[in-house]
């Protein structure tokens, strides 16, 4: 082995390299930084056109740390020290799980947004435990169908069954997520999605497994729309704004719909860490977040599009952003989705062993 | 068909294959356009400005030499003192430690890293570029020391001990008679771990927070959105590495 | 006298080891260890639960698709060490021997040169080329061929595999093919051998060392690859490594990500040992 890997690179050079190396190792231990904000979030608050204007205005660093699933966002924090994080974003359904971990810190009502958040994104049975506020929703929207409309019309969509039928085998993808896709096929077998039991699993795996059979990728959000933006497929399910609208400039036949059965509802929360180092700041942060500007920000961030829970944050958002948004059709929408499915622990397992079959399937 | 034609067409089909990936992101990293798919519309070079604009795409850039330079710089360390320990006496337990110095070269960097993921938890550190450079020293130093130990034979030994008889110290035996002897296995060595760790993705993934290398930086930007600012980076470092390694080449040619 | 001389040897020898030893054995096998012992902990509610039991492996293999993504992953490897075997070795053949001496080191040197893209990118960059709509299919269209649909799928994964594991391999049988001292051949020729058997009984059996180290590097990565198969693959198929990382990523169940982990390790060591049989010929 060592033979061989040594005559790759064979040679006679001098070593001049690695006393450059040695000055740029010096270099590790001088990054002597600003005041920090450390925040635990979705890709979306990734985005510089967001987070710079928020840091030049308060001359701070903000550390940003994506996850994906509230698993993986509590295991991070388990596995930090106190202090290590001020802002956490997450998922709405999700917070009175992060509340009874005594992570989240109660927040001032009265400094935030509320007279102008859209009313269904209050979300007090998950937002407010106890007459304390510990979240507030910063962004929503819906996982159904997202389509191409040269190819098939809304009214193909009608009908979520039709997905699993074979009706468009070879031509759909799946967004690898569990929680929202199985969410919306409970929603499309006649369930609801807030009374899911272990025993529903079943007759969701029979369609997923039947889903399977028909798609062509299951893939994360850069996957499926690069999938459904390069004829790759017509349509993907779990789909909604977060895919489409960012495209729709260039391909204005995307398009989605929410089935006659409904579709779920998404959302994201924004709260304040209970150890936090320097809560002000992170209340800043929060404020920011929610203002308009921000919301304007967030809602066109560049990993996903959606709508912002605060509705002044249309004074901000261009007549064009507003479109891809829809913003005129959201009281419709709202009032046909259902909330995103909270497992409790054993579910949730069972859920991901599902998915698991589903994907390995 | 005559046996040359036949070598000729197969060299042309795999050289074919092996440049295909290549060819293809370069090219689409022009594209004028959302989309890396044909048709080509049209020539721009919009989005590899855009790469060199990208604040955390240059950070992470910088990140990555850090981490490749400087855990190679102690992997060699690390590798070539071994590999001289080994030579310069018979040690009773010497393939034992041969053994087990080389063993991270048989496994799986997922698993290295993961075990190292496991560790830090366990002891409380929390990650940074640091526990990236130390990942990425493990999975190095062994290359270093089996190259080290392949290109110190009896003609160093004997070198070595000249130079002992004489009244040379230890640090000057090293300096002066083993490192130059064995320069090119020590520069191959340090290349080699450069470019392994410049490239290297899980362990980097696994153990870091919000310093990232580029290939973490390069896998976020490819699952945070469809963007054409991929292919540009995607050319851009093979760019840089194909060129430094030609450099190598030439100059190693010319010699 | 002399005894004292290899005395102080040894201690020097020990001191110029200590260090490696040291960062061996701290980051490498303390590690391990204690993934060793946290495959045998559970994962609950309230975090990792130090009880000593089996119970991760006897989900793991318990759980048909558990299984699956083993034999996935084998199968995919298995395949793409093969393939690229069969592929690589022709190749460096005609590179150490019928191009001429002064192209040759350019010809390794071409045969190579992806090898410098980023190895995300290259996945990436497959994806693009093997997309129904992508630059494969448009080419094949334009000359009247049927296209192909093999994106998304485990053709895919073993495609982009190949593709890294041929240049990897032309490299190492390309190094043991010019250790080959050349009168070899003219020997084997003298003594009567057409050209089929010295390869056959000669150049093969020596060259086996080569391709065996080969094999086994391409087998131990390629198993435990975690990109490739996420990028090509489109979520139809599981390999293991995509298994630890949804354990690790969606669940964060370290005990069972070290237990998956561990028989990954395990199949890399069976393999190991039977590639040492070819690889002790040359010793």
């Amino acid at each position: 082995m060592k033979q061989t890997r040594y005559s790759i690179t064979k040679g006679d050079l001098n070593l001049k390299n690695t006393t450059a190396a040695l000055a740029l190792l010096t270099g590790l231990s001088s990054q002597v930084q600003a005041q920090e904000l450390n925040a635990l979030v979705w890709c979306d608050h990734t985005d510089p056109a967001l987070i710079e204007p928020f840091e030049e205005q308060f001359g701070v660093t903000v550390n940003l740390k994506e996850y994906e699933g509230t698993g993986a966002g509590l295991s991070i924090i388990e596995q930090s020290q106190p202090g290590d994080w001020d802002v956490l974003v997450i998922d709405g359904i999700d917070v009175p799980r992060a509340v009874e971990a005594g992570i989240l810190a109660p927040l001032p009502k009265d400094q935030l947004p509320y007279d102008t958040l859209f009313p269904e994104l209050v979300m007090a049975d998950n937002h407010e435990i106890d007459g304390q506020v510990y979240a507030i929703s910063e962004k929503f929207g819906y996982n159904t169908v997202s389509f191409n409309s040269d190819n098939v019309s809304a009214a193909d969509m009608a009908d979520m069954t039709r997905l699993w039928s074979g009706d468009f085998a070879g031509r759909l993808a799946v967004y690898d997520y569990y929680l929202p896709v199985m969410g919306m096929i409970a929603v499309g077998l006649g369930l609801k999605t807030a009374d899911l039991k272990v025993e529903d699993l079943p007759a969701i795996e029979a369609a997923l497994i039947a889903l399977k059979d028909s798609a062509e990728s299951v893939g994360d959000i850069v996957s499926s729309q690069t999938a459904i933006a390069t004829g790759e497929v017509e349509i993907l399910v779990g789909g909604g704004e977060f895919v489409t609208a960012g495209l729709t400039g260039e391909m204005p036949q995307l398009d989605w719909v929410i089935p006659d059965q409904g579709a779920v509802r998404w959302s994201q929360s924004i709260g304040v860490f209970a150890d936090s180092k320097q809560p002000d700041l992170a209340l800043e942060f929060v404020k920011y977040i929610l203002s308009p500007e921000g919301q304007a920000r967030l809602a066109t961030s560049s990993c996903y599009w959606a709508m912002p829970a605060n509705s002044a944050a249309g004074t901000v958002l261009t007549d064009e952003q507003m479109r891809a948004l829809r913003w005129e059709d959201q009281a419709a929408y709202l009032a046909r989705a259902q909330l995103y499915p909270a497992p409790d622990a054993e579910l949730d397992a069972a859920m991901q062993d599902v998915w698991t079959r589903f994907l390995a399937h | 068909m005559t046996r040359f034609a036949i070598s000729a067409a197969y060299m042309a089909v795999l050289y074919a294959f092996i440049f295909l990936p290549v060819a293809v992101l370069v090219l689409f990293s022009f594209q004028d356009g959302r989309f890396p798919i044909p048709p080509f519309q049209g020539f721009t070079l919009k989005w590899h400005l855009e790469v060199l604009s990208d604040e955390e795409l240059m950070v992470a850039l910088r990140n990555s030499l850090l981490v490749a330079f400087g855990s190679s710089a102690l992997a060699l360390a690390l590798g070539f003192l071994a590999a001289r320990g080994l030579a310069t006496s018979e040690l009773p337990l010497a393939r034992t430690i041969r053994a087990a110095l080389t063993a991270p070269l048989s496994v799986s960097y997922l698993v290295i890293g993961l075990g190292l993921l496991a560790s830090l938890n366990l002891a409380g550190v929390g990650l940074s570029l640091w526990t990236v450079a130390i990942g990425h020293v493990v999975i190095n130093a062994p290359l270093c020391f089996a190259i080290c130990t392949a290109a110190i034979g009896p003609a160093q030994q004997q070198a070595e001990r000249a130079a002992r008889d004489l009244g040379a110290g230890e640090w000057a035996v090293m300096r002066f008679v083993t490192a130059p002897m064995i320069m090119p296995a020590l520069v191959a060595a340090f290349l080699l771990s450069v470019t392994f760790s410049w490239d290297e993705f899980i362990i980097a993934f696994l153990l870091s927070r919000f310093d990232v290398t580029l290939p973490v930086e390069i896998w976020s930007l490819l699952r945070s959105g469809l963007n054409p600012k991929t292919n540009a980076v995607g050319s851009l470092v093979f760019l840089i590495s194909a060129l430094a390694f030609l450099a190598f080449e030439l100059s190693a040619r010319r010699r | 006298m002399s005894l004292r001389i290899e005395d102080r040897e040894r201690r020097r020898a020990w001191a110029l080891l200590a260090p490696a030893v040291l960062w061996t054995a701290v980051f490498f096998l303390l590690p391990f260890a204690i993934m060793a012992a946290m495959s045998l902990w559970q994962k609950t509610d309230d975090g990792i639960e130090r009880t000593w039991s089996l119970v991760n492996y006897m989900t793991l293999f318990g759980n048909p698709t558990y299984i699956e993504a083993l034999f996935n992953s084998l199968e995919i490897t298995l395949i793409v060490t093969l393939l690229s075997i069969l592929l690589a070795y022709p190749l460096a053949w005609i590179i150490a021997e019928e191009v001429p001496e002064r192209y040759r080191r350019l010809a390794l040197v071409l045969a190579v040169v992806p090898f410098w893209t980023s190895y995300i990118v290259r996945s990436y960059a497959w994806s693009l080329v093997l997309a129904k709509q992508g630059v494969l299919n448009t080419a094949l269209e334009g000359i009247g061929l049927p296209t192909l649909d093999i994106s998304n799928s485990r053709a895919a994964i073993v495609l982009g595999f190949t593709h890294f594991f041929t240049m990897l391999l032309t490299l190492t049988i390309y190094a043991s093919l010019t250790q080959l001292p050349p009168n070899l051949r003219r020997a084997a020729a003298d003594l009567g051998a057409g050209p089929w058997a010295t390869f056959r009984h000669v150049i093969l059996p020596l060259t086996a060392p080569g391709i065996a180290v080969g094999a086994f590097l391409s087998f131990a990565l390629c198993i435990g690859d975690y990109v490739t198969p996420q990028i090509l693959g489109g979520g139809n198929d599981l390999a293991l490594p995509q298994l630890i990382m949804l354990q690790l990523g969606r669940r964060a169940d370290l005990p069972m990500v070290a237990a998956l982990s561990i028989v990954l390790m395990a199949v890399v060591t069976l393999a190991y040992l039977v590639v040492a049989r070819f690889m002790k010929v040359a010793r």
